[in-house]
């Protein structure tokens, strides 16, 4: 489904990156603060462009050239998520949709389930700036999953919110990614958290360069380098 | 800051600030009853009329060409930037005497664009077409540099996440940008509104006729004294300053929040 191998040069290193990803699977993304985990993800969302390489999705080219971001069936959600202020929590949710989409029960349906699951009842009318963070990033994957986009990209959403908080959403999006059926990248620098949420899969970054991939299981056993290692000690 | 310094420097700054607004203070000078005599009000209403119409005009080419002009220079890189910046600060810099010069040569049988409207009839002096083309050149500078700030405001993450949403460029831009710096917008358009219709200097050169409120108050203040200004400058002043002031006041007001 995903085929990506690129790479990118940045002002202190090139990441380099291959990827093959199946309908349906997930990978976690993990390394050091800095090792290029989130160039990755901005060039397969189209953020940033890579300098060399290819990137498909499905029967959609993505890059060279670059497919406009609008045409990119991709949900992208970072830590900081880029609700928009001047709208209120339900149209920031029903941005994505059109007026015929909104009106479609199926669609409508989706949006209570998303509404319910994420509690966000209580703040359906409220203007996006007047939320805390946490409800913020509860907002900001409800609205990326309003479009119900086959790939989605995580890049650090639960840095900053509590345990309970974060096992929850993960809960819900492991919960949806089997249901919807999305593929699913997480970069993280918290190796549990990248566990918990993409338990089958894992690449390591260090400066831009893949080191290992492979199970949790390979990784945790047999650390491809000394900082990995290091990384991995505290489970 | 100590206390006693802190007080120091307020009551430096009201100084300043009362000082600023001492002028406003002469339209209770004791120069005599004002004069508004049939002779003195109907050229004066009339320039109110033309004032506000054709600034109004002016106002609306001003946005319609100004605001794609801002978005593209939003986006552009800083080298590029530089040249369009440079480009519009020339009609902001341009002394308006100079610039009501050279647009009635640029304009008139001396100037290429001239002899081209005069092929077609078209004159471009003493008239309101050449009203409005003064205005649109002195007021364009200030509002696309503004607005081009006001655009910057806007995080360019939400941008990309509305594009990544499915909107397209035009529509994350209605949707979006607009909004978010309408307020930025606001002060930019009242700038150039301020700007265009307390022109003189390059208005006196280009269109005399049809005379709008800063030419008839110059006209009655060497016609008739300044009893007979007084009632058009209060009119002007009206016109002039409460939009631009309530839109700077609100922008601030919501930087501060």
């Amino acid at each position: 489904m995903l085929d990506a191998h690129f790479t990118k040069r940045r002002r202190d290193f090139t990441v380099s990156f291959s990827l093959e990803l199946g309908s349906g699977e997930s990978l976690g993304l993990f390394g050091a603060s800095g090792a290029g985990k989130s160039t990755v993800l901005a060039c397969i969302a189209g953020i940033e462009d890579p300098d060399d390489g290819h990137i498909h999705l499905a029967d959609a080219r993505l890059f060279p050239p670059p497919l406009p971001l609008h045409r990119r069936p991709i949900g992208y959600l970072t830590q900081e998520p880029s609700l928009f202020p001047h709208l209120s929590v339900r149209d920031n949710i029903t941005f994505g949709l059109s007026k015929a989409e909104q009106a479609d029960t199926e669609h409508a349906d989706w949006i209570a389930t998303l509404k319910n699951r994420l509690k966000l009842a209580p703040l359906w009318s409220a203007p996006a700036s007047r939320i805390s963070g946490g409800q913020a990033r509860r907002v900001g994957l409800a609205r990326m999953l309003a479009r119900r986009p086959p790939l989605v990209l995580l890049d650090e959403p639960f840095a900053g919110l509590d345990r309970q908080l974060v096992r929850e959403l993960i809960d819900d999006l492991v919960f949806w990614s089997k249901s919807i059926g999305f593929s699913m990248i997480a970069v993280d620098h918290r190796a549990d958290v990248l566990m918990r949420l993409c338990p089958r899969m894992a690449i390591v970054l260090e400066q831009g360069q893949i080191v290992q991939r492979g199970s949790w299981a390979e990784l945790c056993g047999a650390p491809a380098t000394p900082l990995l290692r290091s990384l991995l000690a505290p489970l | 800051m100590s206390e006693g310094r802190s007080w120091m420097a307020r009551a430096g700054a009201a100084l300043l600030a009362l000082a600023l607004l001492y002028p406003l203070s002469a339209l209770f000078a004791r120069i005599g009853a004002w004069q508004w005599s049939a002779q003195v009000r109907e050229p004066a209403l009339a320039s109110v009329r033309v004032s506000l119409v054709l600034t109004a005009i002016a106002m609306v080419i001003v946005v319609v060409l100004g605001t794609p002009m801002a978005a593209y220079i939003a986006r552009c890189s800083s080298k590029e930037r530089l040249v369009w910046q440079a480009a519009l600060l020339v009609p902001i810099l341009l002394p308006p005497l100079a610039l009501g010069i050279l647009f009635t040569l640029a304009f008139g049988p001396f100037g290429g664009v001239g002899r081209l409207l005069q092929h077609y009839g078209v004159a471009m002096t003493n008239n309101a077409p050449a009203f409005v083309v003064t205005q649109v050149y002195v007021a364009m500078g200030y509002y696309v540099l503004g607005a081009v700030a006001a655009l910057d405001a806007v995080p360019s993450m939400l941008q990309k996440q509305a594009a990544l949403l499915g909107l397209t460029p035009a529509r994350v831009f209605f949707r979006v940008t607009l909004p978010l710096a309408r307020l930025g917008l606001a002060v930019a358009l009242s700038i150039a509104w301020v700007r265009a219709v307390g022109e003189f200097g390059a208005v006196v050169v280009t269109a005399y006729y049809p005379s709008g409120m800063p030419v008839q108050l110059w006209v009655d203040l060497q016609s008739y004294g300044l009893p007979a200004v007084m009632p058009l400058l209060v009119i002007f002043l009206a016109v002039a300053l409460p939009l631009p002031w309530l839109a700077h006041v609100l922008a601030q007001r919501r930087s501060n929040a």
